[in-house]
């Protein structure tokens, strides 16, 4: 149903160069939108200008703030809210949609300085804080500007309800399901193999909780071995390891996306064991894409991805005591783990951008009713009208 | 001289304050107006699709009246009795596909496909229109808006009931 071709500004509040899954959610975004004809800008701060893609346009260079337990790169100030002014008046965009808008971030610079149709994202799951009943009343009257707010996960809006009282649209986040279920089947990574891709140095990542649980799987499946992908230095991590278990361990590094494709159709499992901080799990979908039979942790955004243990089997998180007990059964039964595999390569089709975009899509046509565009707000509006000067020109 | 000027920046601040509260209702206001203007289309657009599927063969004479006039309370409703006359079609058309669904032709199949993409696109609507209206109604309850009568002529926004789990 994408017939009419729109403007679309996106703000990304992540610094562009950095890896992260915001940043490749609105990458994939903006691609999938130039690709069904529409016209769209992302306006992302970037260190490096010279490397961008033509439809990102840089706000300058992020700088490193601690939020929410990690390290933000973001920006904002009065040099980046005047450039953000400029992307926005010079833009002529029929619709903005905002990543993120209730961190301090261009997101919300954005949305303070527009007037118009705007779509926010909320990515981000975390507790409820102490420290929003004094930001509350400041993000509100920008927050309620935007005319539909998007949530990627069932954690993500009841995040948002609990923090800034207003509901949400659950659309997940998108992957390419196709470029997954293309995946090789490779047999050096076949047999009794475990996969795991991520940060693996960041505890929250959660590896550790996968090599308490190794003993206990070695002593079933004694044959078995662990493949660990994802950017760190290994030399600090195996000093940790039992020196009985280090040569179950291989690291392969950072891989390509198309390694991962291979990957996730190869091993027999691929576990998740991150103990929180997760929002989504994209790399879930992912997984299930691939056809891999995936194991995570019970936390609440992988209960919801995977259906309360349908399309995935699931373990107490941080226990690596039940982890071991479930993989120990799943590698014994490979009846049980194929079917769970299929079960969860047929789920993984919501998460198409094929899928996902339309939703995002009628969101953008909903938001877009009757409207004539994005301009820059004027809070003397009211003034204006008093004074009867017509502050609408067009 | 010092207090006077004081007061004067005091006056001055609470002045900018009002009008940023109104301008800010302003646009709330706005806002449910176009989430509703957006709802209505997609209501009356189901209204038309239910009367499509009342004159098919999907449905037997009896549930092709209990259709039709649904769909014609549906559509003529005030804003008022909308969410109840609207549910009431959500039922009806609940009936039809739970028992119509197997002898279905291909062109009944497109009706029903049809139907089941506007109604997600309608359970999207709804949650930004009553959004919209929970939103405007919470700051035209401050007391500084009541006092004021910063919202002036415009209505209050009517909530609108729906339960989803008939959709």
């Amino acid at each position: 149903m994408l017939t009419k071709k729109l403007k679309i500004g996106i703000v990304c509040p992540y610094g562009w160069d950095t890896p992260g899954g915001v940043q490749n959610h609105v990458r994939d975004l903006a691609e999938f939108l130039i690709a069904a004809g529409h016209k769209v800008s992302v306006l992302a701060p970037a260190t490096d200008e010279n490397q961008l893609p033509d439809y990102v346009v840089s706000a300058g260079k992020p700088i490193s703030i601690p939020y929410n337990g990690a390290v933000a790169r973001v920006l904002f100030g009065p040099i980046a809210y005047a450039r953000v002014r400029q992307w926005i008046a010079s833009g002529e965009f029929d619709l903005l949609h905002l990543h993120e808008p209730a961190i301090p971030s261009i997101s919300l610079l954005a949305c303070w300085a527009a007037e118009g149709p705007m779509v926010g994202t909320f990515h981000a799951a975390a507790k409820r804080q102490k420290v929003i009943f004094a930001i509350g009343p400041i993000l509100e009257p920008a927050i309620e500007k935007l005319s539909a707010r998007i949530a990627v996960s069932e954690a993500a809006r009841l995040t948002l309800t609990d923090h800034l009282e207003t509901d949400a649209v659950v659309v997940p986040n998108g992957i390419y399901a196709k470029r997954y279920s293309a995946g090789i089947f490779h047999e050096k990574w076949a047999g009794n193999t475990i996969g795991f891709i991520g940060r693996f140095e960041e505890p929250r990542k959660g590896l550790q909780v996968l090599v308490d649980a190794l003993p206990i799987i070695a002593r079933f499946a004694p044959d078995v071995k662990v493949f660990v992908a994802g950017p760190g230095d290994p030399k600090e991590f195996v000093k940790e390891i039992n020196p009985q278990l280090r040569d179950r361990f291989e690291f392969l590094g950072r891989i390509s996306e198309q390694e991962k494709a291979d990957f996730m159709s190869s091993v027999s499992l691929y576990v998740a064991p991150n103990t929180g901080g997760e929002s989504f799990g994209i790399i879930l979908a992912e997984a299930l894409a691939g056809g891999a039979c995936v194991v995570a942790s019970d936390i609440p955004a992988f209960d919801s991805l995977l259906g309360g243990g349908e399309f995935g089997a699931l373990f107490e998180s941080e226990n690596s005591i039940d982890l071991a007990k479930v993989i120990i059964d799943l590698l014994r039964d490979e009846n049980k783990r194929k079917a769970l595999a299929s079960a969860g390569k047929k789920h993984a089709q919501i998460f198409d951008w094929d899928v996902v975009a339309e939703q995002i899509f009628s969101i953008y046509e909903m938001a877009i009713v009757g409207s004539k565009g994005v301009s820059l707000s004027s809070d003397g509006r009211t003034w204006g009208r008093f004074l009867s000067r017509d502050e609408e020109k067009k | 001289m010092k207090s006077l000027l004081f007061v004067g920046f005091l006056l001055l601040v609470s002045l900018w304050y009002l009008s940023f509260l109104a301008t800010r209702l302003d646009r709330l206001h706005h806002r449910v107006e176009t989430s509703w203007a957006n709802l209505d289309v997609l209501l009356q657009k189901r209204a038309a699709i239910a009367l499509e599927i009342a004159h098919s063969d999907l449905a037997d004479p009896a549930s092709s009246m209990l259709l039709t006039g649904a769909a014609y309370q549906a559509r003529d409703a005030n804003v008022k009795n909308r969410s109840m006359a609207e549910s009431g079609l959500s039922g009806a058309l609940g009936l039809i596909i739970a028992d119509g669904l197997p002898h279905a032709t291909d062109s009944e199949q497109a009706l029903l496909q049809e139907l089941s993409a506007l109604t997600a696109k309608i359970r999207v609507a709804i949650s930004i229109h009553t959004d919209a209206v929970s939103s405007a109604q919470m700051v035209r309850n401050k007391f500084v808006v009541k006092t004021f009568r910063l919202a002036g002529t415009a209505p209050l926004p009517l909530t609108y009931e729906f339960e989803s789990d008939v959709l």
